[in-house]
Formats: structure tokens, sequence, C-alpha cells
């Protein structure tokens, strides 16, 4: 390498050494890294407000309000895609409600009670839980 | 230094060479497939590709840039250094399936256009943690992109040397975008101390192994250097190893001392090829032999062998007793000068 391009070398790396840390530091400050992986989200406690129904079971809580349903996603699921689906009279699934990814509060807003919820992989097309309110 | 190009300059190293590299890239893929399977069956194949893929890209490219650091520090490395290109140019591939698998994936099935899709379905480019970070693998990909296609010597030939060189420093920016893609999209969708640890350790090894090198090549510049009745001194003729070169400064530029056959005969460091370090080079068939890529010049007149045309400077050299001595002057590139006997 010629000097400049030896001199242009060095201070690429002592500006990535600045830049690197600061973007590796800023995007894992809040992530929990030293939880279990499994309940994350269990201590979360939602709304505070009454709701009209609720439901639980070991992967998510549920709860309906007049015009949208909470869902707390307790672990991040291994499924490529979850869907959330409102359950039918019949117990099959109707129109979506949404789409869950990580673990955490989800809100969504609905039209009519649902009869149940249904948690489905569009990709695999399995079910993955699914309960009446 | 061909006159008419080929595809690929191949000869059994380099044969043995890619071999390892497709054999360490399959191995890797079926040892990642098997793994996940065993410890998540509910990934779909789209996911383990991605994955599989995305992981040894990143991998690939850690040891893409620690070769060059490392031939620098240790000469065992150099011919690894060889083969580099083959190495960028498959990591590329690698890098290639896992962002085509991802746009497939995450922006094909829906009714826009995938890029418009992969810039437009999270605008939130305010923030840090929610960021759109495919759009930054995206970028990487599109360096990446740039430089496995121009890295044939067609390119290094039409573009000119500085360019090219340019060009394929641009690999840092992409290292750097990479991180950041990670760090923003897979790790805060699946946080794990084990794979951070091993991208903060990989990304500390290849920073330090720069900047080592860097301070290193600082002081080669620096040296103090001993003036004697209008000639420099350079060291003792023991210093040199057989059929290698030490290198010098002299005045701002670097200069390789080369021993062979009892000889001694000095060159301008720089290759015309791509810049590589000839005196990390050795003496092969009786000519100085380029590092990086293996362009060859003769050491009594830096011209590359008929019929190629390449030549750099030379330098007139001169021992008293067993101490070496160089005339600062350099001679006009592809000039013959007698070797200093000994």
């Amino acid at each position: 390498m010629t000097s400049g391009q030896r001199k242009a070398h060095k201070y690429i790396w002592l500006l990535l050494l600045i830049i690197v840390p600061v973007i590796m530091l800023f995007s894992i400050k809040d992530l929990d890294l030293f939880s279990s992986g499994t309940n994350t989200a269990s201590q979360l406690s939602g709304s505070k407000k009454m709701s009209l129904k609720t439901s639980e079971n070991d992967i998510i809580k549920v709860a309906v309000f007049e015009s949208h349903v909470e869902i707390i996603l307790k672990t991040t699921l291994k499924n490529s895609s979850s869907v959330v689906y409102e359950m039918d009279k019949k117990g099959n699934k109707s129109n979506v409600i949404g789409q869950l990814t990580t673990a955490g509060i989800y809100n969504f807003n609905i039209n009519n009670l649902p009869k149940g919820i249904i948690i489905y992989d569009a990709i695999k097309q399995v079910e993955i839980t699914k309960f009446s309110l | 230094m061909g006159l008419d190009y080929q595809l690929v300059l191949w000869n059994k190293h380099k044969k043995t060479y890619d071999k390892i590299i497709v054999a360490s890239m399959l191995l890797y893929i079926i040892l990642f497939a098997t793994i996940t399977l065993i410890f998540n069956s509910e990934t779909s194949i789209e996911t383990l590709v991605i994955r599989a893929f995305g992981s040894l890209a990143i991998i690939m490219l850690h040891v893409i840039l620690i070769i060059g650091p490392l031939a620098r520090l240790n000469t065992n490395v150099l011919p690894i250094l060889y083969n580099r290109r083959h190495l960028g140019v498959s990591m590329f591939i690698a890098a290639l399936i896992h962002g085509g698998f991802s746009m497939f994936q995450f922006h094909a099935l829906g009714d826009v256009n995938p890029i418009y899709s992969l810039f437009t379905s999270n605008m939130e480019y305010g923030s840090l943690t929610n960021f759109p970070f495919q759009v930054l693998g995206f970028f990487a990909l599109l360096i990446l992109f740039f430089m496995a296609s121009t890295s044939h010597d067609f390119f290094l030939g039409n573009l000119s040397a500085k360019v090219w060189k340019r060009l394929h420093m641009m690999v840092y920016f992409a290292y750097a975008l990479i991180i950041a893609h990670v760090f923003l999209g897979a790790f805060q969708q699946e946080t794990s101390l084990f794979t951070i640890g091993i991208l903060v350790i990989g990304f500390i090894t290849v920073a330090s192994l720069h900047l080592i090198t860097a301070f290193k090549e600082r002081k080669i510049d620096r040296t103090k250097t001993i003036k004697k009745e209008g000639w420099l001194v350079v060291c003792n003729i023991s210093e040199i190893e057989e059929d290698r070169a030490k290198i010098f400064t002299v005045e701002n530029e670097r200069v390789a001392i080369f021993k062979y056959d009892g000889k001694l005969s000095a060159i301008h460091n720089v290759c015309k090829h791509q810049g590589g370090p000839l005196g990390e080079g050795k003496i092969i068939d009786g000519c100085i032999t380029c590092p990086w890529h293996g362009y060859q010049y003769l050491p009594s007149n830096g011209q590359s062998p008929a019929p190629f045309t390449e030549k750099v400077s030379t330098y007139e050299l001169k021992l008293e007793g067993e101490t070496v001595y160089i005339n600062p002057k350099a001679f006009k590139e592809g000039t013959e000068v007698k070797p200093c006997k000994f």
C-alpha cells in the first residue's frame, strides 16, 4: 500500500472503533440479556381498565375491551409467523385481528366481541394456540 | 498481469483453497441446519436458510478482514492472502442467498415491489431499536455486489488501481452496516448473550488486528535513518532472510531490499497491480513475487518478466563489511541496477 492508503486504513479503523461500539451499546442497552428466555412478558401487567372478558394460558393472556383486544404474549414464539384470528361460532378462524412478533403487549382494534382467539402459523399452516373467551 | 483476461487463473493451490472454501461452507450449513432442527424443529426452511447463510457470511467476512493484518504480522498467512478474492466472492454468494431469501420471505409475497416494500414496510427511521435494519443489510449487500463483480483484474485494469482500491476499501463501510444490521435486527428479536458476545469479540479482534498493524507500519515509516556520505544505513545483512526482503523507508517511500543467491537488490515496495507490499513477498523462480496476487518483478531492474509490462523504481545498494547502505535517490521505473554481491 502507498503511504496515503496506509493512513486511510488507520483512520477508517480508528473511526470504526468509535462508531461500531456506540451502535452496539445503544442497540443492546434496553435488551434483557440475562433472563432465562421464557415468560419474558409474564410480569407485564397490561391495561388497568376493566375488561369485558379475560382468558389466559401458558403462551398468552387475552383481555377483551369494548373496542379493542389486548394480548400479552408471554414469550417469543419460535414460529416464523403468528397471526391472530377471531374465532367463529364453530371454533374456526374468521377475521384476522393482527400479528404477533416478539414477547410483549399488543392492542388490536375489533368491531365485534370475538368468541375466542386463535394464533395461527400462516407459513406452516398450523395452529399455535386456541381458546374460547 | 495477463495479456488476455481469463475468467480465473487456476493453479493447483487455488484449486485446493477453493475446495477447502466450498467444503467448509457446506460443513457449516449442514451443522447449522442439524443443530437448528434438533433444538427448534418449528423453524421453517426459509428461516433456516436465511439464518444459516446470514451467519455464514458474517463469519466469512470476519475471516476475510483479519487475513490482511495477520499476513503482515505473520508471513505464514500469506498463502491465504493470495486466495482472499475467492473467499470474498464466496462470502458475497452466501450474503446474496441470505438477502435473496429474506427479500422473498418478507417482501416478495405482497402486491408491491419488493424493493419498495423493503424501504417502506417499516418507516421508523428515527428510532434506533426499531430501525428498519433490513435497509442496512441491503446497502451492505450492494457494496459487496460491486466488490465481487469488480474483483477480476479486467476491472482493476480498466478502473485503475487507485479507483479500484477505493471501491474495495468500501468493505469497511459494509462491515459497519452489517454489524448494525445484526444488532438492530436479529439481536432485537432473539436476544442471546452468546451470539452478541461472539460478534463483539469478532469486532474487537478485527479492529485490534488492523490497528496493531497500522501502528506497526507507522513505526516503520518513522524509523530514523543514519546518513553517511549521501547513503542511508539500512541494516546488517544478517537481518535479511534468504529470498526475503527488509522493508526500509526512504524519503516517505518504502523500499524492499531483497537478499537472494548471494546478491542484494532494492525496488520500490508497492506492487503495480493492487498496491501490494512487495517486500512482504519472496523470491520465486528468480522473481520478486507479490504476496497478494503473485505479480512478479525481476530484482535487478524492477520489470515484470516478458511478455508482461509492469515496472517499479529501483535503488542502488552498497555493502560495507556487513552493513547494507542504500542510495535514497530512486532510479526511473524499470532501470537496470547491478545487484550488490556478498
